[in-house]
Parts: C-alpha cells; structure tokens; sequence
C-alpha cells in the first residue's frame, strides 16, 4: 500500500525537529526559518499537524520543561518520524533534479 | 494564575472536542503565550490586559475544530466508526461462512459421506454435477477462507478472494434477470449489493495499522455461530415446525435483534469505550439487515400474512437497536486509546 503523501507543514515541522526537540513556539519559530517566512504556522495548525505526526507515531514527547509558571512540551523526531523525513526529503530533491532538467532543457532557468 | 489574555484565548479553544483539550490544551496555552509574550514586563502586561487573539489565530482553531468534529484522520469518530465497521464486516463474513458450513454440512449428509449422520431430506438435495453446482460448493469454501484469513489478519489474501467470491453471485443474478428467472428481484439484488458487497468493498478498512481483530475468539465464533443459527432451525424442521421458520432476511433481523438484546445490559451498566464500539456495530448491522428486510418485501406483496411477519421483524430490530442506540452515539466522542505520546510521557 503506498504511503500517504506528506503536507508541507508536517515536512518543515519534522525538518524542524530533525536537529534536536523543540516546543511549540520553537517548532513555529523554526519553520518559518527554515522557510524563510514563507510558512507562519498558527498554534491552531501547528497543533493540528503535531498531533496526526504523533497519532502516526513520527514524533514523541521529549520533556516538559517551566518557563514563567507555564510547562513547554518538547517534541522529538521517533525512529519512523526520522525514516519518513528522510525518505520525503529523497523524493523532494528527486522531484527538484527533475524540474532542473526539464528546465534547462527548455531554456527556462531561473534568473540569478 | 490565568491572565486574560489566556482566558480570552481558552475561550476560543471550547471550539475543540473535550477529548481534544484534554490532550492538547495546556501546551497550546502555553505556545500561544509564547508567541506573544516579549520578556519585558511592562510591554507584557499591557500585552496581556488589552491584546486577543487574532483572526487568523481564531480561523487556524476553528479549522482544527472542523476537521476534528467531522472525524478526520485519528479522531475518535473515525476511530469508531473504523473499527465498527472492520467489526462488522467480520459478522457478516462470519455469517457467509456460516452459511457455507450448512451448506458442506448438507453435502456430506447427502452424499452419505459420514455414516453416522442423517442423511438430507431427498427433496432438498442438488442434483450433482454441472458447473454452477460446483462453483457454487466453491464459492462456499471460499467464505470459509476469507473468514478465516480474515480473523487472522491475513487482509490482502481475505480481500482478493472475497472480491473472487462474489462475482459467481453477480453472474448469476444477471442470468436469472435476463432470462426472466427474478420474478421479485430486489430480494435477490439487496442481498448482492448488502451482504456480498458492501462487505468486500468495507474490506479497505481492514488496512495494515488497524488493532487485530482477537483470532481465537473470532475462529471460535464459527462452530458457535453454527450451532447457534442452525441448531433452532434444524429443532424446528425436526419437531415439524417450518412453518415457523424466517426468511434469510428475516432471519438477520431476529439475529441483530437478539444480539442487541443480549449486549444492552452492558451498554446501559458499563457505558465503556468497548461497549460503545460494540453497540456502533450492532447499529451498523441493523442498519444492513433493516434495509435487506425492506428490500425483500417486495417478494411477499400477493402475501399479507408474510408482509404483517416482515414489518414485526423490522419493528423488532428498530426497538432492539434503540436500546444501544445511545451507546453507540456516545462511542463517537468518547477518548479513544492513548496517542503513543500519553504513554512515552508516563514511562
């Protein structure tokens, strides 16, 4: 059976994570890094996207820390979470050797 | 202590499902507040008295709460309709392979296969021979397959020969529709589209990450259906009352009825998850053999007294069901198992 295509959030959340647990805010923080402000994840999708990863046990609960009277929940990458980032990240370079290709044999590069 | 802030955006948080925020609502508090919160006191307060959540902010909740209410991907609607559904369609296989004993049963009474057993009335026995009898006997051993790979989680095999299965059923139905040998089709049709292949095409959910059905249980489930269908039956026929005896349709309404009857003590006492998911397949069931008793009516309109039988049969199943109606809509909000990080977090 094939896999269920992977969202862009949930890649960038997984990229996200890929270096180390990080809480929500530092999940939000991350991805719009990572998509140099493309993405601006709302804690309502955020924790849309975390939940069904961890329903799909691709991330886990790492620790829960005080900050300012409040608990942060960090997140980490599981083994499957670290396999699936992997493997969607094979198939997006993959895509993206394709599209160069197809690119430069039109003559359609991109300027710079 | 809660700021308002906080207050103001656990307010739009009451959107989400309570099983929900049982889960989440504490770490979304707390990343909300993060992405608000400077550091700097002064700023902060001010912050906290005066700011709301945005639109945006709102809109991604209400988004969330949406998907959850409708029963997206992990929520325990679809949790529980999933698994009702993998939980009945094993009935109804368990029932097709039931059927098929009766029929092997019947054939090795008749062929005096087994000395000690009685041997079939001669009235009721198939004249042996020709294709249709033998893929008929085929097709009986095939339900007896796919229920027992089915049970034992083998989900590819049990749906490739289901899909096999029932298409003999098809052929011959277009057969007798062609040559004018249906003269009350939608009894023969319901019993297609319902019990072949509603069933088959339910199959998908038995995917690879669906909870195992408990196989021992299940494969015992066969002899016991056996006895359980056939034993009244067969005492019927024996002490001279087949007058007495349901149509198939009939017979799958008395079945979920009792079913129904026998498992409302413990929907109504224990109110549990299990019980929940119990009476949602109970109400599926229902609803299958509900719609094949209306269908199969059509057979009985020169018959007032089988029509009158019929309508007592479907009055039976809809009273039965109602005992396990409310059950079975509160297995559809109710916590489903802990997510695999409720566990990580108690280790």
């Amino acid at each position: 059976m094939a896999a269920k295509p992977m969202t862009g959030q949930a890649f960038f959340v997984l990229t996200a994570l890929a270096d180390g647990p990080r809480h929500g805010y530092g999940i939000v923080g991350e991805v719009a890094d990572l998509s140099q402000g493309r993405v601006k994840l709302k804690i309502g999708s955020l924790y849309g996207v975390l939940e069904r990863l961890a329903a799909e046990r691709l991330i886990e609960p790492d620790r829960d820390e005080a900050h300012d009277g409040r608990l942060r929940r960090y997140y980490r990458l599981t083994q499957d979470g670290r396999r699936a980032l992997a493997e969607e990240a094979e198939l997006r370079a993959a895509t993206a050797r394709v599209v160069r290709a197809r690119l430069r044999l039109t003559g359609t590069q991109a300027a710079g | 202590m809660s700021s308002d802030l906080e207050r103001r955006y656990r307010r739009v948080l009451r959107l989400l499902p309570g099983w929900y925020r049982q889960q989440w609502e504490q770490d979304m508090v707390a990343a909300f507040l993060d992405s608000w919160l400077t550091g700097d006191p002064e700023v902060d307060e001010a912050i906290i008295e005066f700011c709301k959540p945005g639109w945006a902010e709102v809109a991604s909740v209400a988004g969330l709460a949406v998907r959850l209410h409708l029963g997206g991907p992990g929520t325990p609607r679809r949790y529980a309709w999933g698994h009702a559904t993998r939980r009945a369609v094993l009935v109804v296989v368990l029932m097709h392979a039931v059927l098929a004993v009766d029929v092997l049963v019947f054939l090795v009474r008749s062929r005096r296969l087994i000395g000690w057993l009685p041997p079939s009335p001669a009235s009721l026995v198939i004249a042996p021979g020709g294709v249709w009898v033998r893929m008929f006997y085929l097709v009986c051993i095939a339900w007896i397959a796919i229920f027992v790979t089915l049970a034992l989680g083998h989900y590819r095999t049990a749906r490739v020969l289901a899909a096999l299965a029932i298409v003999p059923g098809l052929v011959a139905l277009l057969q007798a529709q062609r040559t004018g040998f249906l003269p009350a089709p939608f009894g023969p049709w319901a019993f297609w589209v319902l019990i072949d292949l509603a069933p088959v095409l339910a199959m998908t959910t038995f995917r690879r990450d669906a909870p195992p059905a408990a196989p021992r249980r299940w494969l015992l489930a066969l002899p016991a259906g056996y006895l359980v269908v056939y034993g009244p039956l067969l005492a019927l026929q024996a002490t001279g009352n087949s007058a007495w005896l349901p149509d198939f349709s009939g017979l799958c309404c008395i079945l979920v009825s009792l079913a129904c009857l026998a498992h409302a003590p413990r929907a109504w006492s224990r109110q549990t998850a299990a019980t929940g998911l119990w009476s949602l397949t109970l109400a599926l069931l229902a609803a299958v053999a509900g719609a094949y008793r209306i269908a199969s009516l059509t057979g009985y309109l020169n018959d007032p007294h089988l029509i009158t039988v019929s309508l007592a049969e479907l009055l039976i199943v809809l009273a039965a069901v109602a005992l396990v109606a409310p059950d079975a809509a509160r297995a559809q909000t109710a916590t489903p198992a802990p997510p695999p990080y409720s566990r990580a977090m108690a280790a």
